[in-house]
């Protein structure tokens, strides 16, 4: 049904919302320090399907990305104005507990940055916060999360082990592990391979394309083939506005902008 | 012997030039070892020093100097226990106190402060840290010890002591075992272990607290936001996070500070009541390793000389157990979290 509904959008090249809206942006301004960091941003996010924000830098693309789980409020100084509406509730409602955001919105960094704690501590630290399992549950639930993010069998042997032992592609699915362990709705990710070496990319990409069953993806990609490869839509962002956002397949074959075409050929970012 | 043509440099110039970095390499090498070495010959120097000189007392009293209470110039008979027991339980008081104080104040500027507040208060702490010990010690003695013996003593000894003015024992002496003893005295003024425990505790916060804040601005800030993006609080962040990453450092600044504790001498010899009657209360007059040493070395001789150069040498004992459990303390630590 959904998918059918996205092939009808993509023949006719319709622009956004496509499929079932899980994220509605309207009107988001943000201020660093009184710096105007996003001017005005509308854009309807599918649920299950992998939206990727591209632009040069400073465009703004991970301020917006840092404001779909308020990550930016444990900062002073730092003003979202606006509506983001997850399933209905605006989550910069200061009403919104951030804990019930955090457990729906998980989040992946740029680094790998495994807790300073064994390998199955890193994936049970965040659903201590959130649920109380019995120890079978929860080394079910870690199992599970660890699977999901393709890790399972290279560290089932080794768990009691201290994650900092890990490569560095390990340590990115084991933060995305970490992430699903909670069983988030929506899932963020910042940049998730610039640290990593092209096979452990791949490794994470495939895995974006796998949760893409499960979760709604929001990533953000310096890397335009990244973008091209693994998303279902493309926002284009520049100097704090969304430029264009459709289809990935249309933005980067026939762009509806100028600036778009611009950046996605290189003449510029 | 002349170079011959079209050669840059004479050879012999290069072959001078190798054997020279050569001796020099190895001169530099030998001085650094040297300075290196020189920390350990001290080291020893001094502890054997003291065990020289505190050969008397030892042969002596035996294992007896280790656990007699008396020190009687008098009859010339000389035990460790009370200046040990002192010196350990002042530092201990110290510790508990200054740890949790000084985790709050580097959490709070490492992590909670607005910025322009963090570099004012951090600045007054490492000035609090440079404050000479003996003022800390007048302080105690004129300020602190009449108050504490007019305000806070008598709530103690009434509720948690064995010897409340009016005879009658409260709840929680009748039923937790201990506490009536560490709470009871009849010592009518402030000086006391309990007091010099509290003063030690505040000249080694600035230490404590300032190695704690240091360490924790290390953190990467990525790690934080990673526990804040699962949906920990600030004190979780803080304490499963920020604590575990820093913790050998954290270790390092506290038993820093229990180093300063165990030896420090002004301050104490002032404020802990230089008794060498030995009481297990916290609330009675004391003494410990280097007041007792102060405050008798300069009068001391034959076998209480030697007993004072003994006391000393327990003192580095004392030190090196110390560290020896940080040590292990850190090696368990490490295999709990898999390393």
């Amino acid at each position: 049904m959904t998918d059918s509904a996205l092939a009808v959008n993509t023949a006719q090249t319709m622009a956004a919302p496509l499929a079932d809206t899980k994220i509605t942006v309207r009107n988001l301004h943000f201020y660093y320090n009184g710096f105007h960091a996003l001017k005005g941003i509308n854009m309807d996010i599918p649920e299950k399907k992998v939206t990727a924000i591209i632009g040069p830098s400073g465009c703004g693309k991970s301020t917006l990305l840092r404001i779909f789980n308020r990550i930016y409020a444990i900062y002073p100084k730092l003003e979202a104005k606006g509506d983001i509406v997850l399933d209905g509730e605006n989550i910069l409602d200061p009403g919104y507990s951030m804990n019930r955001l955090r457990s729906k919105v998980g989040m992946v960094f740029q680094k790998p940055v495994p807790f300073p704690m064994t390998i199955f501590e890193n994936v049970a630290y965040g659903i201590r916060h959130h649920e109380k399992l019995s120890k079978s549950d929860m080394e079910g639930r870690v199992e599970q999360a660890l699977r999901s993010a393709a890790l399972w069998d290279e560290v089932k042997d080794k768990l009691k082990q201290n994650a900092l032992g890990l490569s560095g592609g390990q340590q990115q699915r084991l933060c995305i592990a970490r992430a699903i362990a909670l069983k988030p709705e929506v899932l963020l990710l910042d940049e998730p391979t610039s640290a990593l070496d092209p096979i452990a990319t791949s490794r994470i990409e495939q895995l974006v394309e796998e949760l893409k069953s499960e979760f709604t993806i929001v990533i953000v990609t310096h890397n335009m083939q990244q973008a091209a490869r693994c998303s279902d839509l493309t926002a284009f962002m520049y100097m704090g506005e969304l430029i264009e956002f459709d289809n990935t397949e249309k933005i980067f074959t026939k762009p509806g902008k100028k600036q778009t075409e611009d950046y996605i050929t290189g003449r510029f970012g | 012997m002349s170079a011959q043509p079209g050669t840059l440099a004479p050879p012999r110039v290069v072959e001078q030039r190798t054997h020279r970095d050569a001796r020099q390499e190895q001169l530099f090498r030998w001085l650094l070892k040297g300075c290196a070495l020189l920390v350990l010959a001290s080291l020893l120097g001094a502890a054997g020093a003291t065990l020289w000189g505190g050969r008397e007392a030892f042969a002596k009293f035996g294992w007896h100097f280790l656990v007699s209470t008396a020190w009687d110039p008098g009859n010339d008979v000389y035990g460790a226990l009370v200046p040990v027991y002192g010196t350990i339980v002042t530092s201990l008081i110290a510790l508990l106190i200054a740890v949790p104080v000084s985790f709050g104040i580097a959490l709070y500027l490492s992590e909670v402060a607005p910025t322009w507040l963090r570099t004012p208060v951090s600045s007054a702490i490492e000035l609090l840290a440079g404050i000479p010990s003996i003022i800390y010690g007048m302080w105690g003695l004129f300020v602190f010890a009449p108050f504490f013996s007019e305000h806070i003593k008598p709530w103690l000894t009434s509720n948690l002591g064995n010897k409340p003015d009016d005879g009658k024992l409260s709840w929680v002496v009748q039923h937790v075992p201990f506490v009536g003893k560490l709470f009871g005295s009849d010592y009518p003024f402030g000086a006391s272990i309990l007091v010099a425990g509290i003063v030690l505790a505040i000249m080694i916060i600035p230490f404590i607290s300032s190695v704690m804040r240091e360490v924790f601005q290390t953190v990467p800030t990525r790690l934080k936001e990673s526990a804040y993006a699962l949906g920990s609080s600030t004190w979780e962040v803080s304490w499963d996070i920020v604590l575990p990453y820093t913790r050998s450092a954290v270790i390092g600044g506290i038993f820093l500070g229990l180093g300063r504790a165990l030896g420090e001498t002004m301050a104490v010899a002032f404020i802990i009541g230089n008794s060498m009657t030995f009481s297990a209360s916290l609330l009675d007059p004391g003494t410990s390793i280097a007041s007792t040493i102060a405050n008798q070395f300069s009068e001391a001789s034959g076998l209480q000389k030697s007993s004072l150069m003994a006391l000393a040498f327990l003192l580095f004992v004392v030190t090196f157990i110390v560290l020896l459990i940080a040590r292990l303390m850190l090696r368990q630590l490490k295999r709990k979290e898999g390393n």
